[in-house]
């Protein structure tokens, strides 16, 4: 079942980067949700999947039981989605934004910082 | 007073000058000479105690736990370093202060500053015996120089050759402190002093080599030697002053001073001494060849110093004790003669504003003392009785006679030296005496300020060759001992006898006339060839130059394009070669187990469902199929986080990927919702297979790292703890917010500043077009 899971979250790691190397803005953003959805699993599989018991402490023990899911990467794991959700809400807020100033989201097309010139140039015609 | 007390005084010195020649006016200049003239009486107090062989150490701590200290040491071959640095440095603060007298007074008093500052690091570098040491004042020179030659910072030519000085001399610094660290990763020493000691074995070091190339790349690049004499010539873009003191008298010497203290620790090797003879008879010759091309003034005189320090490494190059007085006589020779004509050069072209040797004559009429001075100093250069230059010369002959070298380098220095008397003819007859059409009048005339330089140089030079015996024993005979390693005998006299150095000497004085009587029809011809221009120029250094930069320029276009796509690329490309290499070096221990039991059909079902949102996500070219499915992916991960045994990641999950639907849902409601691919089918291509190798090596991590035994140890704390301690039942809860509460709280952050950012992106301003209307 391990190579399963394997297989699959690298399939998923695959196609996030290749929306990732896509030049429209809204696919980036997509490509960032789908890879950190795949990294998150990938934190809680590298703690092993197996036990399905939840990792809480009986009444009456003091420590969890011998059959518990690991709870290291869950603790992990939930901070990750809260950060990663927070990385895309903004990235997509700043795409929004980028819509409304220059009406397109091709990257190719986003180019005003290299519309200043580039300093080689400059340095030519001063010659 | 300590040695290095008087280096101190000199560094603080340079700041206090800075402040007087600012506020002092006129007396400026001579209240800042009082501060070289007081380092010169002092280190000459030393003459004394040197004279008699005695050597001054002092040290010291500066970075004890790596050996470096403040070492200093004073020897015969030091003494007269440090004497012509601040004795020409007094006359170079007064000359400047004349030549400088119609200048704003905070641009003289930056000068001042710049030449103090210099001169400390002048005496720095020839007093130190710690190599650590010696590089740093070393290279402080070069910025110093950089300084001084770009001092004219609105005149692009300045600009150019202090960066090109900067660049060869301050490259070359950093091969001589390779040098110096792999001396010292041999012997465990920087101390000069020790190094010359255990020199056999340093001779016997496997690194041998690679220190001498080093060591002699730190030096021929300072001292101008082929292929680096390139750089001299231009460095007159200087003003004069800095000439004179920094591209004659004395920085240039450094590579030779570094040679000759090298020179005893590499005497058992015969190869260094045939380099030197070698690349200094290469310098002479060519230094000796684009004298006579150049038309500068200054120019000719710095091709001549380029040949001159040819001339000191080839000396240096030859065996025997007669070579070691030689290299010193000719070293204060050249100063005294060399800094004396540059000062003559500098009223010249001051007071014509003609920099062109050929546009002068008879400026006799106008500057008397300075011809008579120029008349002097190239007297001594062209090496007549009774100047000094004379005696020096038959040193010079006398050691190559005596040496073990064949005839070669005998006539190179005939040839040589016979230029050398035509340049010495060429500066000082014909601008001052000759062709008095050429110049009606002049600017202005002498200044005391002026004079002082040129004449006491001048006259040191005459008095010295009359009554050799004033430098004979106190000066030359300790600085050649030291240099050869051990007390040696000095008849440093004007008159040898009947010898072959005489014959030598009137058969060089007899081609250097020639040379003179023909100097305007030999160097038109020789303006005319076109292939020294190719060959012997800066043709090199702007190849490597241009190369950096074009290398660096193309780079840039390539990694730095604009497009996002590219960069992604690079970095993705990057991370699959650097983890593909990193599998690759750790041997392919591939231990892929299938350890997790039994393929169960409920989460490989679920997968498989992900995967195809996944793939879907990629392949639509509608972005609400894309958001859908990228959301049927973040769903199926919580289904799985339920199924095993994470209901809390499961809930959080759900709700995110809830919110994101929601959100991103918002922002495309404003957008286009059907974006055509952006890439080509060859890019995609690409893109593919990226992306296809990525996915292999996160395959090949993940079955790997199952293989892997699982340490357990965080997790038996946290288990045992929670309750016991953080009195919690859901150990994931208890982590989250007691022992990670930090983390936890800075995650809080993290959500408030986005969510601050994001009303701040989308909040609508009133005036809706602020920023459109200031761009326009």
């Amino acid at each position: 079942m391990n190579l399963v899971y394997a297989a699959a979250l690298a399939a998923l790691m695959g196609c996030g980067l290749y929306m990732l190397l896509s030049r429209q803005v809204v696919r980036i953003i997509l490509g960032i949700a789908l890879i950190s959805a795949a990294v998150n699993f990938v934190i809680f599989f590298a703690g092993r999947i197996g036990a399905s018991v939840p990792p809480l402490i009986i009444e009456g023990e003091t420590a969890l039981g011998p059959d518990t899911a690991n709870p290291l990467p869950q603790a992990l794991v939930l901070t990750a989605i809260v950060i990663g959700f927070s990385l895309v809400a903004f990235a997509a807020a700043l795409a929004l934004k980028t819509y409304r100033e220059t009406g397109t989201l091709d990257t190719r097309e986003l180019g005003d910082a290299e519309a200043l010139g580039s300093p080689y140039t400059k340095e030519a015609s001063s010659k | 007073m300590s040695l290095i007390a008087l280096i101190f005084i000199s560094l603080i010195g340079s700041l206090v000058a800075h402040r007087v020649a600012l506020y002092a006016g006129k007396a400026g200049p001579w209240l800042v000479a009082l501060l070289p003239a007081f380092l010169f009486f002092s280190f000459l107090g030393h003459a004394g105690a040197i004279g008699t062989g005695e050597v001054i150490f002092e040290r010291i701590d500066w970075v004890p736990s790596l050996g470096i200290g403040l070492g200093v040491r004073l020897d015969g071959f030091s003494l007269l370093f440090t004497l012509l640095i601040t004795g020409i440095g007094t006359l170079v603060t007064l000359y400047a202060g004349a030549y400088f007298a119609e200048y704003p007074a905070k641009k003289r008093a930056m000068f001042l500053f710049f030449i103090i500052l210099f001169m400390s690091a002048m005496l720095g570098t020839v007093l130190a015996d710690d190599l650590i040491m010696m590089f740093v004042f070393w290279e402080m020179t070069s910025v110093t120089s950089f300084m001084l030659i770009g001092f004219e910072a609105t005149k692009p030519e300045a600009r150019k050759a202090a960066l090109q000085s900067l660049l060869v001399t301050a490259g070359g610094g950093l091969s001589l402190f390779a040098g110096i660290l792999l001396i010292g990763m041999t012997l465990g020493t920087f101390s000069l002093s020790e190094v010359a000691l255990r020199a056999d074995e340093l001779v016997a070091s496997p690194y041998l080599a690679a220190i001498i190339v080093l060591i002699l790349g730190g030096a021929f690049t300072k001292s101008a030697q082929f292929p680096f004499h390139f750089w001299l010539p231009n460095a007159m873009a200087a003003p004069t002053p800095a000439s004179a003191y920094l591209h004659s008298a004395t920085m240039v010497k450094l590579g030779v001073y570094l040679l000759a203290r090298f020179d005893s620790i590499f005497a058992s090797v015969p190869a260094f001494g045939l380099t030197l003879v070698a690349f200094g008879s290469a310098t002479m010759l060519i230094a000796a060849f684009l004298a006579l091309r150049a038309i500068g003034y200054k120019g000719v005189l710095a091709q001549s110093t380029v040949a001159s320090l040819g001339i000191l490494v080839m000396l240096i190059g030859l065996d025997g004790y007669v070579a070691s007085v030689a290299t010193v006589g000719f070293i204060l020779t050249h100063a005294l003669y060399k800094a004396a004509l540059f000062f003559c050069a500098g009223t010249a072209i001051h007071a014509t504003g003609i920099t062109r040797l050929r546009g002068l004559g008879g400026l006799a009429r106008f500057l008397p003392f300075t011809a008579a001075a120029a008349a002097l100093a190239s007297l001594s250069m062209a090496g007549l009785p009774p100047f000094i230059g004379f005696i020096s010369k038959e040193y010079l002959f006398e050691a190559q006679l005596e040496s073990s070298m064949n005839w070669i380098p005998v006539l190179v220095a005939v040839l040589v030296n016979a230029v050398m008397v035509a340049v010495a003819g060429a500066v000082s007859l014909k601008p001052f005496f000759f062709n008095r059409e050429r110049i009606e009048s002049v600017k202005h005339g002498e200044t005391l300020g002026l004079l002082v330089g040129p004449l006491i140089l001048a006259t040191l030079g005459t008095l010295f060759g009359i009554a050799p015996w004033l430098v004979a024993q106190s000066l030359v005979q300790p600085a050649a001992s030291a240099l050869y390693g051990s007390p040696i005998d000095v008849s440093f006299s004007l008159w040898h006898g009947l010898t072959p150095m005489l014959a030598l000497s009137a058969l060089v004085v007899a081609l250097g006339t020639a040379i003179v009587v023909y100097w305007d029809r030999l160097h038109i011809a020789l303006r005319r060839m076109r292939w020294p221009d190719r060959l012997l120029g800066d043709k090199g250094y702007h190849a490597v130059f241009d190369g950096v930069i074009g290398a660096a320029n193309g780079s840039t276009r390539f990694f730095q394009n604009g497009d996002q796509r590219r960069y992604t690329l690079i970095v993705a490309i990057a991370t699959i070669a650097l983890i593909g290499w990193a599998y690759f070096r750790s041997g392919g221990n591939f231990a892929i187990l299938a350890t997790g039991g039994p393929i169960l059909i409920a989460p490989t079902a679920l997968l498989i469902l992900a995967v195809a949102g996944a793939v879907a996500a990629a392949r639509t070219q509608s972005l609400i199929t894309a958001v859908v499915a990228v959301g049927i992916v973040g769903y199926v991960s919580a289904l799985l986080f339920l199924m095993n045994g994470a209901p809390d990641l499961a809930l959080t999950q759900f709700s995110v990927e809830t919110l994101v639907v929601v959100v991103i849902m918002a922002v495309l409601v404003r957008l286009p919702t059907y974006a055509p691919s952006t890439r080509t089918a060859g890019e995609r291509r690409i893109d593919i297979g990226v992306s296809a190798a990525f996915a292999l090596l996160v395959f090949v991590g993940l079955a790997t790292m199952t293989a892997e035994p699982l340490d357990m140890r965080l997790t038996e704390f946290f288990s045992q703890r929670s309750l016991t301690e953080a009195y919690g039942h859901n150990v994931v809860n208890v982590v989250i917010v007691d022992f990670r509460a930090l983390d936890t709280l800075g995650e809080i952050a993290v959500v408030g500043f986005a969510t601050l950012a994001v009303w701040g992106l989308l909040r609508r301003r009133r005036p809706a077009n602020a920023t459109l209307a200031r761009k326009g």
